[in-house]
């Protein structure tokens, strides 16, 4: 036999009045302007990108548009080329962040060990990431040219007659070169921070202890860096993902498609063909992809206790 | 009683009403009506150049040499009408970008366009105002009879689209593929070359893309000056297809049926794509034999990249737009020799690649006219001329009696101070219809165009066959053209 019985904790719930409304109060009303112009920036586009995905986009004598029902969703999961250009540019991902933060990381503690100099090496070292992505990409293009190219006469002297942006795998590995060369620099300098705010008692405690370099970085150094690096890793990811400048004034997504990657995929359906339906839904899977990577890195500094 | 709090909204009163805000923006096209402009003023003047005098036209034009020259001689047209005149020049996807975003906007901050053939008169013929009308005007200087005076293959593909008479742009560029070579190396080797190879080597379309190949091959087995006989422009670019073009056209290949029509006057549908033909099969393949033989950097070149390498002397020769003459001259002067491209199986096909100077639909009916007598002026017999001959020079004149002329016709021989009509005897047996190659006026052109050098630069890298790009990509340009135009329809 069973019996309904309405908890004791239930029942008092709901002998009590209802809560009041929440509503906004001055403070709230103070802030309506702010907020508004921030929903301006981020909703109306974001409202409009939403409503573009379903429809066909006309452009004569105004912008217009007519509902195309779930056309543009279904060509993009059918579009027989978009798997690869995902694909691509996770590869392309894991290879620019995975070598910026090796490279990076390596970077600064090379300068932290530095007595002489730091400043002047530190100074030399950011450099490149003060240069604009389409000029490192016109800087590379230039370096890797088969007629005047320094990198390509050095190669062609070590025994190398192919062409650097020519070949498929060649010209993914410069492009990953140059956002290599770019960024790596920007975590070095984040690494150097954390590293100069690592306890100096803890490293003599460890060097008294008998631990060589190797364990003190390993045990005392990186985890004490972590927390900084996951945020480098957070920022860097979040550029990463979106990658554009480099490519398209290097090698046009070529040869072969060989580094045609999302963004200059979304680049060329908005600006080149003027599709702009289909590449709303091609953003709105960016914007995805990139909340996901986002929360990911987010979850883990918050179980670090740092995300508040 | 009174509330205490009349006005409060709830946060999901403000959630729903921003988002329904943002929906009915965004729906409703409501952003491209914010505002409206106010037409210029008529003057009441005997001159009919000076009615409009005191507005301000902004023009928005490719980078190119013609354009160049008219910035230089803007201040003739503000004293002969007293219009100022405002020129932006941008590379030629940034200028389709603000061309097709101006017309989205239902306004005309351009008053007058650079028409691109393939990515904006085709694309946007309905938004481009048909130039009868102003030329028909009696109070506007001009007549329709002048339309006549532009050479026929300019004035249809760089001026008309479909099946209509309508005149949507005047034909102001006309870059045009020829071949250019190294005339001091051709006559230093002539002797040996002809002995070598069996046949004259001297360039024209009397030779043959296989005789092409079998003397770019010469040059890389026996000459030193050069690293290599021949370079392309085969870049993952549009260079690649128009590259490419020329091959297809010769051996007689096309990308729609009656290819001829499509190219020069245009179509909206176009029909089933052709690459997949035998004869498309046969030029692909032996273009991939030719870049074989080239210069292995060709694959990263565009036009500017195989200019840059032919002026510093890295290649004996290449196919590439006539407008490179100028840095020719500069570099090796003396040394270039220009001429028709080879000749296929079928015919010599030169790519045409000219474009027009037109006129934005949302202009209002004053500013049209306005606009009209900039455009009158830039493409005007006098205009032309000095655009070829003054200090920034480079332009090629749109209209066929300029090259009757006896200035013009001198300087076609060295030592000449117009450099570019050196290529003027290969550029006009280019124009004629059995020399002459173009591409499809399609409106979606930049779309097959993408897939048609994507395959292309696939098979160069070795990753498909030339009959595994070419039927590739017709199934792709099937595709495409069957989903049609969307932005303009």
């Amino acid at each position: 036999m069973t019996t309904d019985t309405e908890s004791p904790t239930t029942a008092a719930r709901s002998a009590d009045p209802a809560p009041p409304r929440r509503r906004i109060g001055f403070t709230g009303r103070m802030m309506a302007p702010g907020i508004a112009l921030l929903a301006a920036l981020t909703v109306l586009p974001f409202v409009t990108i939403v409503v573009m995905s379903f429809s066909e986009v006309h452009l004569l004598g105004g912008l217009s548009l007519d509902f195309a029902g779930l056309s543009n969703w279904a060509r993009f999961f059918t579009d027989p080329e978009m798997g690869w250009f995902w694909l691509r540019t996770a590869l392309y991902f894991v290879l620019t962040l995975g070598l910026e933060m090796v490279l990076g990381v390596l970077l600064a503690l090379c300068v932290w060990r530095l007595i002489r100099g730091r400043n002047l090496v530190l100074s030399m070292l950011l450099l490149p990431m003060f240069v604009a992505p389409v000029l490192v990409g016109l800087l590379g293009r230039f370096l890797v040219d088969p007629t005047i190219g320094l990198y390509s006469w050095l190669l062609e002297q070590l025994g190398y007659g192919g062409d650097v942006l020519g070949g498929t795998f060649s010209a993914f590995a410069a492009v990953v070169a140059m956002d290599v060369w770019e960024w790596t620099p920007l975590i070095a300098l984040i690494t150097l921070a954390g590293l100069t705010s690592v306890p100096l008692p803890l490293r003599e405690a460890a060097a008294l202890d008998g631990a060589g370099r190797w364990q003190t970085l390993r045990h005392i150094v990186l985890p004490s860096i972590s927390n900084v690096l996951l945020v480098a890793l957070l920022i860097r990811a979040m550029d990463a993902i979106r990658y554009f400048d480099i490519i398209w004034v290097t090698t046009n997504g070529g040869p072969a498609n060989a580094t045609k990657i999302v963004p200059v995929r979304l680049y060329e359906t908005a600006f080149r063909f003027f599709d702009f339906g289909y590449a709303a839904v091609i953003g709105l899977a960016m914007l995805l992809a990139s909340i996901v990577i986002a929360r990911t890195f987010v979850r883990m500094l918050d179980r670090k206790g740092l995300a508040r | 009683m009174v509330d205490p709090k009349p006005a409060a909204v709830s946060r999901r009163r403000l959630l729903t009403g921003t988002l329904a805000g943002g929906a009915a923006l965004a729906g409703g096209g409501v952003l491209s009506g914010c505002s409206t402009r106010q037409d210029v003023r008529r003057h009441d003047t005997a001159d009919p150049w000076r009615q409009f005098a005191g507005c301000t036209l902004n023009f928005v034009s490719e980078n190119t040499a013609p354009t160049s020259a008219i910035a230089a001689e803007a201040q003739r047209f503000t004293e002969l009408t007293g219009i100022h005149i405002n020129i932006v020049t941008l590379e030629l996807s940034a200028l389709v970008q603000k061309v097709a975003l101006d017309l989205a906007s239902g306004q005309s901050q351009y008053q007058v366009l650079y028409a691109d053939s393939y990515q904006v008169l085709a694309p946007y013929a309905e938004g481009l105002v048909d130039l009868r009308e102003p030329a028909g005007d009696p109070s506007l200087p001009g007549e329709t009879s002048r339309f006549d005076e532009f050479v026929p293959l300019q004035m249809d593909v760089s001026g008309r689209f479909g099946d209509g008479e309508r005149v949507l742009a005047l034909p102001y560029d006309c870059a045009t593929m020829i071949w250019q070579y190294r005339k001091d190396l051709f006559e230093t080797y002539h002797e040996r070359m002809a002995a070598d190879l069996g046949f004259d080597p001297t360039p024209g379309p009397q030779r043959t893309w296989e005789e092409y190949f079998r003397i770019a091959k010469w040059f890389n087995d026996n000459v030193d000056e050069v690293a290599y006989g021949t370079g392309h422009q085969a870049k993952q670019h549009d260079s690649l297809m128009c590259d490419f073009s020329n091959v297809l056209f010769a051996h007689g290949g096309q990308y729609f049926p009656d290819g001829e029509r499509v190219g020069r006057y245009g179509a909206v549908d176009p029909g089933a794509c052709q690459l997949d033909s035998d004869a498309a099969l046969e030029a692909a393949e032996f273009y991939r034999r030719l870049l074989s033989v080239a210069d292995p950097a060709s694959r990263t070149w565009d036009w500017t990249g195989v200019g840059a390498a032919f002026a510093a002397g890295r290649v004996a020769m290449c196919p590439n737009w006539h407008e490179f003459a100028a840095d020719n001259e500069r570099a090796l002067p003396g040394k270039v020799g220009y001429a028709a491209l080879p000749s296929g199986p079928v015919k010599s096909a030169n790519m045409y690649g000219g474009a027009g100077i037109a006129i934005n639909g949302n202009t209002a009916p004053n500013e049209r006219k306005a606009a009209w007598l900039f455009l009158n002026w830039a493409t005007s017999r006098r205009t032309q001329l000095r655009n070829l001959t003054g200090e920034v020079g480079g332009a090629t004149p749109t209209l066929s009696s300029i090259y009757q002329l006896p200035e013009v016709r001198s300087a076609q021989q060295r030592p000449t101070d117009m450099p570019t009509m050196l290529t003027a005897p290969a550029v006009q047996r280019a124009w004629q219809p059995e020399y002459s190659g173009m591409r499809p006026k399609i409106p979606m052109w930049s779309e097959c165009d993408t897939a048609i050098y994507t395959e292309l630069s696939r098979m160069l890298a070795g990753d498909a066959t030339s009959a595994q790009a070419m039927r590739d990509t017709t199934k792709q340009v099937d595709r495409i053209v069957s989903r049609g135009w969307v932005a303009a329809r």
